[in-house]
């Protein structure tokens, strides 16, 4: 029996995008001498709770005076709407006109700590910026990834042919491998965590947190 | 301004199953001591459906077919919790549910310092338990070690905050749900339900029996 290849597109797809900022990697030596430096109690969040693996800085960076800063900061936030330009049908016009309002902070993970699951309201994207990160290492792959978490709950059905699906129908989370130079860009609201840091050496991250404002009738809620 | 009576209900609701078994500790330390035994490639789980770590042991999914009596006497708890909550969560009669065969997927885990397990559901199964044989040590500087977390099935619920929707009462809340299990505690809850173990921090070490279960 003979059949017609049938058409088969991704529906519901997840954007995520990966931009390397080659002008942000010349900095990062600067800007992790910087984060190491502030990683103090005065840089905390009020909430925040002091943990000796983990630090999570204010989400203040855009108020930082210092340059290295200022210009990671910048180039996080255009390669942010890079990707949203090229997923987006405004024109590049339309999408200039629009106010980019953005948080950032930094975080760094030492080894057998780990970022949480979580995700971020009233916002859309979320970049992660890696500026250094502990060599990868065979033996344990998932040392310090990104994990974008699966939230589909039919996955609780499953026959033979399912965990075998090619990407992007593949179930179950999506990795990413931070490298110093390299942002991940995806949908603030989907769950993720940093795995546990299982090597020598810390992780440093620029987080920040994206969204578009000042279209016509829009409303955005406070931080 | 509303005159008329309001009337407000969680719905969508999560079962979720809580039980303790009493004088449980004489039969935890048995059980420790058999993992403890049992640690070992023979009982390893030799087909981890996720990326195994060194820091927990996870045994192969047969536990409820040894022999040994505090096994079997777990066994029997554990079963018959989940069976008394799904008596409670379900509009089936003891009757019915006897006519069912209950199967189960059954294994221990053995958690060591910074040892975790990843967020993950269990396809094939309806309902799903986890009973503390031994918690581990508690680190005061790290509060959320070796919790239990169940995420909130109501992805992005939570992605628009404002003043009147930040401050929900617990039960209408978007947020995860974070067990500190102590020993001779089960939860059971849907199969579907993602979970996962954070890290734990003690140095001793924590001591867990999961199962999954599918009635026919």
């Amino acid at each position: 029996m003979s059949t017609l290849a049938p058409q088969v597109v991704p529906i519901f797809a997840t954007p995520f995008g990966v931009v390397r900022l080659p002008q942000a990697q010349t900095l990062n030596s600067s800007l992790a001498e910087l984060f190491e430096a502030r990683a103090t109690q005065e840089h905390r969040p009020a909430s925040g709770t002091p943990r000796g693996r983990l630090f999570l800085s204010r989400d203040d960076l855009l108020t930082w005076r210092e340059e290295p800063v200022r210009q990671a900061v910048r180039e996080v936030v255009s390669g942010v709407t890079s990707v949203v330009a090229s997923i987006s049908e405004l024109s590049g016009e339309e999408l200039a006109a629009l106010a980019v309002e953005a948080r950032a902070w930094f975080t760094i993970v030492r080894p057998d700590g780990c970022v949480p699951a979580t995700s971020y309201p009233n916002t859309s994207w979320l970049a992660v910026y890696c500026v250094t990160a502990p060599e990868p290492s065979e033996q344990r792959i998932d040392s310090s990834v990104l994990r974008l978490y699966e939230a589909r709950l039919e996955t609780s059905f499953q026959d033979p042919a399912h965990p075998r699906s090619r990407v992007p129908y593949r179930r179950g989370h999506c990795t990413w491998r931070p490298v110093p130079g390299e942002m991940a860009v995806f949908p603030a609201a989907l769950m993720h965590e940093i795995a546990l840091v299982r090597a020598e050496g810390a992780l440093i991250l620029l987080t920040a947190a994206v969204r578009f404002a000042g279209g016509s009738g829009s409303w955005m809620p406070p931080w | 301004m509303v005159k008329s009576a309001l009337s407000l209900q969680p719905v969508f609701a999560v079962p979720l199953g809580a039980a303790r078994l009493d004088s449980c500790e004489l039969l935890n330390r048995e059980l420790e001591a058999l993992f403890l035994a049992r640690e070992d490639d023979e009982h390893r789980n030799s087909r981890p459906s996720h990326i195994p770590q060194r820091e927990t042991f996870e045994s192969r999914f047969n536990l409820f077919r040894w022999p040994e009596t505090c096994v079997q006497e777990l066994r029997k708890f554990v079963l018959d919790t989940v069976v008394a909550t799904v008596l409670q969560a379900t509009r089936l009669l003891p009757a019915d549910l006897a006519r069912l065969a209950l199967h189960n997927h059954t294994w221990f885990h053995i958690t060591r310092h910074a040892g975790s397990f990843v967020s993950h559901n269990h396809p094939m199964a309806s309902w799903s338990a986890v009973y503390c044989v031994r918690a581990g040590e508690s680190v005061p500087e790290e509060p959320a070690s070796g919790l239990l977390r169940l995420f909130d099935p109501r992805g992005g619920a939570g992605a628009y905050r404002d003043p009147a929707n930040a401050s929900l009462h617990p039960v209408f809340a978007p947020a995860p749900l974070e067990f500190r299990l102590s020993e001779g505690q089960i939860i059971v809850f849907p199969s579907y339900l993602f979970h996962e173990v954070t890290p734990f921090y003690g140095h001793d070490r924590r001591v867990t029996v999961a199962t999954n279960c599918w009635f026919t």
